[in-house]
């Protein structure tokens, strides 16, 4: 742009020598140089191949020369007779903004001089920058330049290059930085700033001590070797993954195993992994280094986003679907590594950008070997944390063992003593078919009928495993929690799949069945629609009910749990899953069969006795009704027999065994994992442009590549169409990453900086295009690139470049001169307070009321409740306690739609796309979230326990405890006068209640 | 130091990048949040003068018949049991195209208007020359989920922000007190995708939907979820007040620290706000009625229905009120009625069309129908065609992407009027095509908003709630 002008200048001068007579071969140089960028500036956006305005296409010499609609445009040596002359002339075209006089006159003399084309028969509509869009002499798209610190005014001033680059600016603008900011702001800043998470006070007072130079830069060195650096910026690069653990769309099931790439990421991190290497790993570590489990978690990155798992029925909806994914997972590649947005070039070129349609599906050439899945990944580690586990397990479970036990010895020693009266009485059913005489239901309404070759014989319901069964009359009111229980004996072991009892649609569609041998055999089981609400109770195979009657009971409690009894006692271990709610009317009963219309449907046996409760009985009730002497101690009677501190500890054991035996199941049994990451196919064919977008519409095939705009780099990998995926994504890993790719260290120099001031160099960090912003420091941005390239890469060294510049550790007071400036603080004549988010936040809960648990890694911890219904997946936010809730934030279960109000209202980012820069919003929402949530209340509560418990009594102590810990510092005479009076008169859960909630623990200066 | 304490607001709004965080304060709370707007560079809003200053949507969750309720077929009736007659393999749902089958339901002309409305919804039938009836809607995709984040978002994905946003993020709000934009789901549980329905994605996150359930804590964390100190909560406040004052003293006042301030009293002015309006057993026996409260089916919309009026008298912009819970199960508890459209849609439309009627008679009665913008809208309609065997006529229909009906009311949009035209069996819209986009279009613009206006950066893109699309059907204004 910046050589317009000079350029028209020249050619005027050059071509007003050339006189009207004209020189031909000199005209045609004249238009390489400045004839054709003129066009591509002014014209081509309307005038090309593809668009066609007027059927004109300036873009290439025969077209041009032809014409448009009103036939041709040029006459050559005649520029009166020209209609392009009469319409720029007029200043018609191009219809926003008119040429300039010496653009003008230089068309009319290049007209003049015979209208002649140059070297190239096409232009490059992409080759200039114009004032609508970005040509390939976009700013971010060239070489990274190596320039030199400026000189500035206050050389004294410059902790390292940095300072002279953002003084210079400060200098052009009259503004002066700020001051140093205090011991105690700066030390606070960088903990949360590189761990995100508080310094303690003992901490901050040994800084504030000695705040020099060196201990500053030793707490930096700290800071950044220790494993909670990895965790705080992990978290900011699992918003660029846009990590979530659902499918998003309509189902958003859950996703166990996505976790491996979250603790991958913090590792590499911590490991301070070369930043060309973390992204490679994260393209291609499956295919880079096979049988390396840290290659196929780390490709996690490209299946982190939403998949659709209900695409449709149609070919059109699915191929939809498929292109849709590729363009969600070229989006975040394109943003995250590159800052460019391919993704808006599926349709058409990019309108903004130098990139063309078809360079889009090079990209989807160089991923269509990419698919969401499942991998089992070997993993040494796996054994040793199964070891760690066990033993866990072992001795908790030897605890917890001890006190039932002896809770039910005591228990049962208090029955002997009670009235026999007392003796629990079998409950009561719903209805009850006795089999003796008839098919009724003795109790109510549900009378039976029978079907095929059913039949009565010796007090029991006969069928013979082949189109016999009963069925009763619709039920009479909704049944919603129930009991199914039959007594039965088996003809065969053998058999498969017939059910006993159930319930269903009248349709057969929807069902809940007592099914024996359907899925595994030789056992019984809740048989349902497809399967859906069926799992395993994980028993032993049946070896008695071919010989004796057996007593079988299936209790459906409306949460989900499912839970078998077999002759009294429970059978195997219950399970949660969804819930199938039966209509009154459109409902019946069935015995004998699994439900209507269902193969290998039939029971071969007799049912002696089945009674349907509308609610889910207790394993005493059910023992009572199997009318077993039970030796079964319920949970009301067990809990009757424990001490009050014995029954905490039993629950806090339980709780534990819980998340421990959850992660036990995760991990599995082999020495492999499971792990959410590509699935990938190894050949995945040929990819064809699609015209419009339209996936149905296929044109001419594209090989595998990347974008054109970057000159220095080849955007074709010079692999053929149909190469494998492994070869395909090799070559992406090394076109992102390659040295001379001065998008990629621009880009993360750019993100850093952000994260450490809150705005980047370049404000928009996903988008190095047209629509971006510009750089405010543009020297600046490419110094910190060749630096950090100089240094191999190491974020780390980037990160102690910047926080140990004077320009980081300025106060953040305003200031009216630089308010009245620059209010926005682009310069950099403060440093912007910093409001916590979310995480940080909540972290810091944790920490000061002393409750974080600091393991790291793992499956997340789920503070929301998850509960399938229909084909969707539920999730709201739930607060159970324990240990294992108070981990960092970063190790929260994270699906999509499911935040908690804290992150939420705290503006983390629901992992529906890729998240470069959090919005930071003050809302009433957030304040009420604060002041009012339980997590909030309950650390508050935590805090004033373990303070009053710290200095028994004396309310001076504790105020200034609890502001040691919030603040790290002690109240002023004023404060702790306000803040005796608060707590004295409402206790300390209301001091730490405020405290959480204030300014100074929010907001860092 | 200290008169920058007042730092002005103009400089206050410009805190934060491209004024994000400025607008955060403004949002819920300011009424002249409008104004803030056009700190991202945008022409203040209202672009024009607005013909509906708020507006109440009820979003039909699972596809309703237009041609069982709002789209007259006397075509269709000739045409029962006939084939469709085209080798097309149309994107339903199911892929089983049976029979054509007749409306279930009895359609005449009403009102002075004689808009052929069926039986369906006898109460909302009475008010048929209030509204506008558009009968040649079309959207893109034929699978519940997409299908309503399309109707909410422009988008068939997660992550966009819908329209109660966009008007929270263009319009503000005229009350402190309360949110912008609220959201009252079935009782029966919320629609699939839950609460990415009414999520301001990528719009700062006071623009996002606010869940007003029923019970003691009708909006999330209003109260202490913990039982605390008696008068701890006004001591609290206080002592926090004086903290954050003496706090700012020390650092300097920047703007951050006064929003943070500010956002708690109007924190407290929700807590009083919030139950006054969700407790509606002042209103008098006669309104109550009229919404049908006190009748077993119709008890929960009516509820929902009639908060949704007392919360825009009270100054909220935007309310969204679902009929139908999730997807799938049986029995239905949307209006997916692949089974049995009589049955299923007798069922749903009984628990809304009295409590629905209501609100239209009583917004007319209390003059709030002239500025007010009713939509009544769903995902998407109903084939022609039963679904079923092709050579039945079952009593299901499967999903209709091509052409359905929605109908808005109030606001500045004709009286007993219909717009646009299906095919002679309300299969495909023919005549005036409304997509989605076209119909968030001439929504923004009867607010007073110029769509291609309203726009948000994100990822390298000047966002619209209607992407690159979108024409005003003008000819639906009155």
């Amino acid at each position: 742009m910046h050589l317009r002008g000079f350029h028209s200048i020249l050619s005027v001068l050059i071509l007003s020598l050339l006189g009207s007579t004209g020189n031909h071969s000199f005209a045609a140089a004249i238009f390489d140089r400045d004839v054709a960028p003129l066009l591509i500036r002014h014209c081509l956006e309307c005038h090309n191949g593809f668009d066609l305005k007027g059927k004109l296409d300036l873009s290439q010499r025969d077209a041009a020369l032809k014409g448009g609609k009103h036939g041709a445009v040029f006459v050559a040596g005649k520029p009166s007779e020209s209609l392009l002359w009469e319409k720029v002339a007029e200043d018609d075209m191009p219809p926003d903004k008119p040429l300039g006089q010496a653009e003008k006159t230089l068309l009319r003399d290049w007209i003049a001089a015979g209208a002649k084309w140059g070297a190239n028969d096409d232009l490059d509509p992409f080759q200039y920058t114009t004032a609508k869009r970005g040509g390939y002499d976009w700013w971010s798209l060239q070489p990274i330049g190596q320039p030199e610190p400026p000189e500035v005014s206050q050389t004294g001033w410059g902790a390292n290059p940095i300072d002279a680059f953002i003084l210079a600016r400060l200098d052009a603008a009259k503004l002066k930085p700020s001051a140093p900011a205090d011991a105690r702001v700066l030390i606070r800043r960088l903990y949360f700033d590189l761990t995100g998470l508080p310094p303690t006070a003992e901490q901050v007072a040994a800084f504030v001590a000695n705040p020099t130079d060196a201990a500053y830069r030793k707490v930096v060195d700290d800071l950044l070797s220790s494993p909670h650096y990895g965790e705080r910026w992990g978290r900011h690069w699992l918003d660029l993954a846009r990590f979530g653990e659902s499918d998003g769309f309509e189902r958003n099931n859950v996703r166990n195993n996505l976790w491996p790439y979250r603790d991958w990421v913090i590792r590499a991190l911590n490991d301070d992994m070369p930043y060309d290497e973390f992204v490679r790993m994260q393209v291609a570590g499956d295919v880079l280094k096979p049988g390396n489990p840290a290659g196929q978690k780390a490709v996690g990155f490209l299946v982190a986003g939403l998949h659709n798992t209900v695409v449709g029925g149609s070919e059109f909806m699915k191929k939809t679907a498929r292109q849709d994914e590729i363009e969600e997972i070229i989006g975040t590649v394109g943003q995250t590594f590159v800052g460019l947005t391919v993704n808006c070039a599926r349709c058409h070129n990019h309108k903004f950008d130098p990139i063309q349609q078809k360079e889009y599906y090079q990209m989807t050439s160089a991923i269509a070997g990419v698919f969401h899945g499942e991998r089992s990944v070997a993993d040494p580690e796996l054994a040793r944390q199964r070891e760690v586990l066990r033993k866990q397990i072992a001795s908790l479970s030897e605890e917890l063992a001890r006190i039932e036990n002896r809770a039910r010895e005591t228990a049962l020693a208090k029955r002997k003593h009670r009235d026999p009266e007392e003796k629990p009485e079998p409950p009561t059913p719903f209805a009850r078919w006795e089999f003796d005489t008839g098919l009724e239901d003795s109790l109510g309404t549900l009378h039976g009928t029978a079907k095929g070759d059913a039949r009565l014989e010796g007090g029991a319901l006969v069928v013979d495993g082949s189109d016999a069964w009963v069925e009763t009359a619709p039920l009479n009111s909704p049944l919603r929690a129930k009991t199914l229980e039959a007594w039965v004996a088996l003809g065969s072991l053998n058999q498969k799949g017939g059910g006993v009892i159930g319930v269903q649609s009248n349709d057969g569609q929807f069902f809940d069945s007592v099914v024996f041998a359907e899925r595994e055999s030789r056992r019984w089981m809740p048989g349902s629609n497809g399967l859906v609400r069926t799992k395993s109770f994980g028993v032993p195979e049946e070896n008695e009910a071919h010989q004796q009657a057996v007593h079988i009971a299936i209790v459906y409690q409306e949460d989900g749990t499912i839970t078998g009894y077999r002759n009294g006692a429970p059978y195997g271990k219950p399970y949660k899953t969804g819930f199938q709610e039966f209509a009154a009317g459109s409902s019946q009963v069935i015995f004998g069969m699994r439900h209507r219309g269902g193969g290998n449907n039939f029971l071969n046996g007799k049912i002696h006795r089945a009674q349907l409760y509308n609610r889910a009985l207790g394993p005493d009730e059910i023992a009572a009704s199997a009318g077993v002497e039970s030796t079964f101690v319920g949970e009301a009677e067990l809990a009757a027999a424990l001490a009050q501190a014995k029954l905490a500890r039993r629950k806090a054991l339980k709780d534990q065994l819980t998340g421990l035996s959850a992660r036990e199941q995760e991990l599995g049994s082999g020495s492999s994992m499971k792990v959410y990451t590509v699935a990938a196919r190894g050949n995945p064919g040929m990819v064809r442009l699609l015209k419009r977008g339209n996936a149905m519409d296929e044109g001419e095939v594209v090989r595998p590549g990347a974008v054109a705009a970057l000159r220095m780099l080849s955007s074709d990998f010079g692999i053929s169409p149909d190469a494998s995926d492994n070869e395909r994504r090799k070559q992406l890993a090394h076109w992102l990453t390659d040295t001379n790719n001065p998008l990629f260290t621009r880009v993360i120099v750019n993100r850093v900086w952000h994260y450490h001031f809150g705005t980047g160099i370049v404000e928009t960090p996903n988008d190095f295009g047209f629509n971006g912003g510009r750089p405010s420091h543009p020297e600046l941005l490419d110094w910190l690139a060749s630096e950090f390239a100089a240094n191999g890469q190491q974020l780390k060294a980037l990160h102690r470049l910047i926080v140990t510049s004077n320009t980081y550790r300025q106060a953040s007071a305003p200031r009216a001169d630089g308010m009245a400036v620059d209010a926005e603080n682009r310069l950099l004549w403060r440093k912007s307070p910093v409001r916590l988010d979310a995480e940080s936040l909540r972290d810091a809960v944790l920490v000061v009321s002393g409750k974080l648990n600091p393991k790291m890694g793992g499956p997340g911890f789920r503070d929301v409740s998850i509960t399938p219904n229909n084909g969707t997946t539920y999730y709201e936010p739930i607060y159970p306690e324990g240990d294992e809730y108070n981990r960092r934030t970063v190790y929260r279960f994270s699906p999509r739609g499911g935040r908690s109000a804290i992150l939420d209202t705290f503006d983390c980012p629901d992992p529906s796309t890729t998240a470069p820069r959090r919005a930071v919003t003050t809302t009433p929402l957030q304040a009420l979230a604060l002041l009012n949530n339980h997590f909030i209340l309950n650390k508050a509560g935590a805090m004033a326990d373990r303070v009053a418990s710290h200095a028994k009594g004396n309310l001076d102590e504790q105020v200034k405890q609890i502001f040691l810990d919030a603040f790290q510092r002690q109240p002023a005479a004023e404060e702790l006068r306000l803040a005796k009076r608060l707590a004295g008169e409402y206790g300390l859960v209301t001091l730490c209640r405020s405290l959480f909630n204030s300014n100074e623990f929010v907001i860092l200066n | 130091m200290n008169d920058l304490g007042t730092l002005n607001r103009r400089n206050f709004f410009n805190w934060g990048i491209r004024g994000i965080g400025a607008t955060a304060f403004a949002s819920l709370l300011a009424r002249d949040t409008t104004a803030q707007v056009s700190s991202l560079g945008q022409t203040a809003f209202p672009n024009f003068a607005p013909r509906a200053k708020r507006a109440i949507h009820i979003s039909l969750v699972g596809g309703m018949s237009h041609i069982d309720s709002y789209d007259h077929k006397p075509g269709l009736d000739k045409a029962h049991g006939k084939p469709l007659g085209s080798n097309e393999k149309p994107d339903i749902f199911f892929g089983k195209v049976g029979l054509l089958r007749k409306s279930d339901f009895q359609f005449k002309p009403r009102g002075q208007s004689g808009l052929w409305l069926s039986d369906m919804f006898p109460n909302i039938a009475e008010m048929a020359d209030q509204m506008t009836v558009i009968r040649s809607m079309t959207t893109d995709s034929a699978n519940h989920t997409p299908a309503l984040f399309f109707a909410n978002s422009g988008f068939e994905f997660n992550g966009f922000p819908s329209v109660g946003s966009w008007v929270s993020y263009g319009l503000g709000c005229e009350t402190e007190s309360l949110p912008a934009f609220v959201v009252l789901s079935d009782g029966r549980g919320g629609p699939n995708g839950g609460a990415s329905n009414w999520t301001s994605g990528f719009l700062p996150s006071q623009h996002q939907g606010v869940e007003l359930r029923s019970g003691k804590t009708p909006v999330r964390d209003l109260f202490p979820a913990i039982e605390q100190p008696k008068g701890s909560d006004a001591a609290a406040r206080d002592f926090l007040q004086k903290l954050n004052a003496r706090h700012a003293d020390r650092s300097g006042a920047d703007a951050m620290l006064s929003a943070r301030m500010r956002s708690y009293e109007l924190a407290a002015r929700m807590q009083l706000s919030v139950p006054e309006v969700s407790d509606i057993n002042g209103e008098p026996e006669y309104i109550r009625n009229m919404y049908g409260l006190g009748e077993g089916r119709t008890e929960d919309a009516g509820r929902r229905c009639l908060l949704a009026r007392r919360l825009l008298e009270r100054g909220v912009r935007f309310v969204q009120i679902y009929s139908g819970g999730p997807i799938g199960g049986s029995p239905r508890a949307s209006w997916d009625a692949h089974e049995n459209v009589q049955d299923n849609h007798s069922t749903e439309a009984g628990r809304i069309d009295k409590p629905i009627a209501g609100l239209l008679r009583d917004l007319k009665q209390r003059g709030m129908l002239d500025d007010t913008l009713v939509l009544f809208t769903t995902e998407f309609g109903r084939t022609p065609f039963a679904q079923s065997n092709a050579d039945q006529v079952g009593p299901g229909r499967d999903h209709n992407k091509y052409g359905f009906s929605c109908w808005l009311a109030g606001g500045g949009v004709k009286a007993g009027f219909s717009y646009g035209k299906t095919d002679e069996i309300g299969w495909k819209t023919v005549k005036n095509p409304v997509h989605w986009h076209d119909f968030h279009a001439t929504v923004l613009h009867l607010m007073g908003v110029d769509h291609k206006n309203l726009t948000f950066y994100h990822n390298g893109i000047e966002r619209r709630l209607t992407n690159v699309h979108g024409h005003v059907a003008k000819g639906m204004f009155a």
